[in-house]
């Protein structure tokens, strides 16, 4: 009796420890986050910067295909100059949502308003967003705008009256509406990636700097030019920003 | 019988306080108009810095309250006989705060009517999850206190015939015993309360300096350390404001009074320190390693634009002079003074909190943003807005008044004093 009470004793100390150690790690997940279904498909881009002119076009494209308003800017183009005259180099960085497979946005949203997609891309739920703006703080690419309500023209631009195809919802800006009030973030343009075309800037970069495809696949091919994207990351030594962050970004730059 | 030139003096400053009371009520309602009709447009938070004014003030309001509530915990739980004048006025002091500081996070956030979704799509892995499903405990323990604590003295009220009866019937939920068995209940309800109330409060405050302390973007924040600053300091806020507010209101014997005054302001001189040591520990290393993201957001503060709020007002007002009053033999023995010593941590508080909160943002968390894209929005740097100023002076106003109208109505000081022999411990 003493005896199978001591393991019944023991059985219980470990469920106690199992459930124990379940519940820390599901609050402490920094480096056990869940990462997209391994196998799947994950979206991701290889930004060569070699070829980019900085010509902003993309920030264009950006801007016009999902009707952004003023202030909210999703993909941007850094620029960085280097050396002293005559010796002087200036350089451009295209620098989209990093679509991290860590990400740390979709760890603090208290709501899983952002949340992973499982072919790699980190969402917005406009209905659930909260705007606490936690994500924007937590973001280490300053990715994320929150949605203030400002607009290009007090009486509306033609672009700012229409709908905005984002996640294929069609919401018009209303004031005090979604996705006013709320944090928003490229998508590699998702709703043109579910009806089989390229993100925006992809498509409409003159250089051909921006490839596109899924990471994932050993043979993918760029979706916009045709390149072997895994061949292009071990031909030039790639990088990503920030790695020492251990975000893990599907966004890689050749120098 | 005061002397007519003092009592002249207090009504001067009766009027003032009201007046400043009124004007500040009038910009709040201003403030709240602005947010209400035109949103967050007037907001001067940018992408660098995404939380202003308000954040600040939320952890400035939840230090005060869950700071007031461990303090009331010390009779309560701990025994601490000097201080149960005072429990009621800590957990009302407590409640308030707790109230101010949801407010000014309500104002905050874009979508404040979806605050539910946080309890209802929870993500576990949120430190501002778990710290909302705290926060409703918290409110849900300090209500719970602030029956037992008050209910006899209500019961009595109400047996006086005293006015607003409805008000009294209300808060006592229709008891009416007063006999000793009810009162032992009271006290094993206020510990049992006071017990859970502690670990709520601990967890709540560890979560709320975990929201910034996991933000490995923001590098000044970024550590093991602020959860636990975020928990001293918050204990010295509210041991803080109670010496302020005992030494201006409690109306319990005064050599009773002086003791506890003295006591509280020596109890919040010794966590300051505590809190200070740590400053200046993080300090001295951020420095020593001189990692450049790092030394900014503190060269900012201490030798930048924010140099005189931390070393006059959080440093000087909020640190030194405090612990000179509560040393020095001409100041340490009268309320007046130690009054002002609470006063003076309170209003280095409001620095401090300002100084948790904002510089570790002005450290862009990725250069050049502001450059690739012309808009004040993605412009680095932080300056408060009329309507957020607005906003935040409205709160602070609602809460004078709240305490004007709590310490009408409740009973909220010398509750047990009768049952405290003089000079007890």
């Amino acid at each position: 009796m003493g005896k199978h009470m001591d393991m019944t004793r023991r059985g219980f100390l470990k469920g106690a420890g199992a459930a124990g150690l379940a519940a820390t790690t599901s609050v402490l997940p920094g480096c056990l986050q869940e990462a997209p279904a391994a196998g799947g498909r994950r979206w991701g881009m290889v930004i060569d910067r070699r070829r980019c002119v900085g010509c902003r076009a993309c920030m264009v494209a950006c801007k016009a295909e999902n009707h952004t308003p003023s202030g909210v800017c999703y993909n941007l183009v850094l620029e960085e100059e280097a050396g002293s005259y005559p010796h002087v180099t200036r350089r451009f960085l295209p620098r989209p949502c990093m679509q991290c497979q860590h990400s740390s946005c979709t760890l603090v949203c208290p709501t899983k308003a952002t949340y992973h997609r499982e072919d790699g891309i980190v969402a917005v739920d406009y209905d659930k967003c909260i705007g606490c703006r936690y994500c924007i703080a937590a973001c280490p690419y300053g990715a994320r705008c929150f949605d203030y309500g400002h607009n290009y023209d007090p009486n509306l631009t033609p672009p700012e009256r229409q709908p905005s195809p984002e996640y294929g919802e069609n919401r018009i800006r209303r004031k005090g509406q979604s996705p006013i009030g709320n944090v928003r973030k490229c998508t590699f343009c998702l709703h043109r990636i579910t009806k089989g075309l390229n993100p925006a800037c992809a498509e409409t970069c003159i250089g051909h700097a921006i490839h596109f495809g899924d990471l994932n696949d050993p043979g993918g091919l760029c979706l916009v030019h045709g390149e072997k994207l895994q061949e292009l990351l071990a031909s030039r030594a790639p990088m990503r920003l920030k790695e020492e962050l251990g975000n893990e970004p599907s966004v890689y730059y050749l120098d | 019988m005061p002397e007519p030139s003092i009592d002249h003096a207090r009504r001067t400053i009766r009027v003032v306080g009201y007046l400043l009371l009124v004007v500040a009520t009038v910009a709040g309602a201003v403030g709240l108009y602005e947010l209400l009709t035109e949103g967050h447009l007037h907001e001067a938070t940018t992408l660098h810095v995404p939380w202003g004014l308000w954040v600040a003030g939320y952890i400035f309001f939840l230090g005060l309250s869950a700071g007031s509530f461990l303090v009331s915990a010390l009779p309560y739980v701990f025994g601490v006989r000097r201080l149960e004048p005072i429990g009621p006025l800590a957990l009302i002091v407590s409640l308030m705060c707790l109230l101010l500081a949801g407010m000014l996070i309500m104002a905050d956030l874009g979508h404040p009517e979806r605050m539910h979704k946080v309890l209802l799509s929870l993500n576990p892995t949120s430190p501002m999850a778990w710290m909302s499903v705290l926060y409703n405990f918290y409110i849900a323990v300090v209500l719970g206190q602030l029956y037992f604590a008050l209910r006899l003295s209500l019961v009595a009220r109400l047996q006086e015939g005293q006015r607003p009866r409805w008000l009294f019937r209300l808060l006592t939920l229709g008891s009416r015993r007063t006999d000793d068995d009810s009162v032992r209940r009271d006290h094993r309800w206020l510990r049992r309360l006071g017990v859970a109330g502690i670990l709520v409060t601990v967890v709540l405050l560890w979560c709320e300096g975990s929201i910034f302390a996991v933000a490995k973007a923001r590098p000044n924040w970024f550590g093991g350390l602020l959860p636990v600053v975020i928990l001293i300091s918050a204990l010295a806020s509210g041991g803080a404001l109670l010496t302020l507010l005992s030494a201006v209101s409690c109306r319990v014997h005064t050599d009773l009074k002086a003791d506890l005054v003295r006591w509280l302001a020596i109890f919040t001189v010794g966590v300051l320190a505590v809190e200070t040591l740590m400053l200046a520990s993080e300090i001295l290393t951020v420095l020593y390693g001189g990692i450049l993201h790092e030394t900014h957001a503190w060269m900012t503060t201490i030798t930048g634009p924010y140099a005189v709020g931390f070393w006059g007002v959080q440093i000087g007002l909020g640190v030194v002079l405090p612990a000179m009053i509560v040393a020095l033999p001409a100041t340490r023995r009268r309320v007046g003074w130690l009054g002002l010593a609470g006063l003076l941590v309170v209003v280095g508080m409001m620095v401090t909190r300002w100084n948790i909160v904002i510089p570790a943002q002005l450290v862009a968390s990725f250069e050049g943003l502001g450059e690739a894209y012309h808009h004040a929005r993605f412009q680095e740097g932080y300056f408060p807005s009329r309507g957020e100023w607005l906003v935040a002076l409205g709160v602070a106003a609602l809460g004078g008044w709240m305490f004007l109208v709590a310490s009408r109505l409740l009973p909220l000081d010398g509750l047990h004093h009768a049952s405290i022999p003089e000079g007890a411990e």
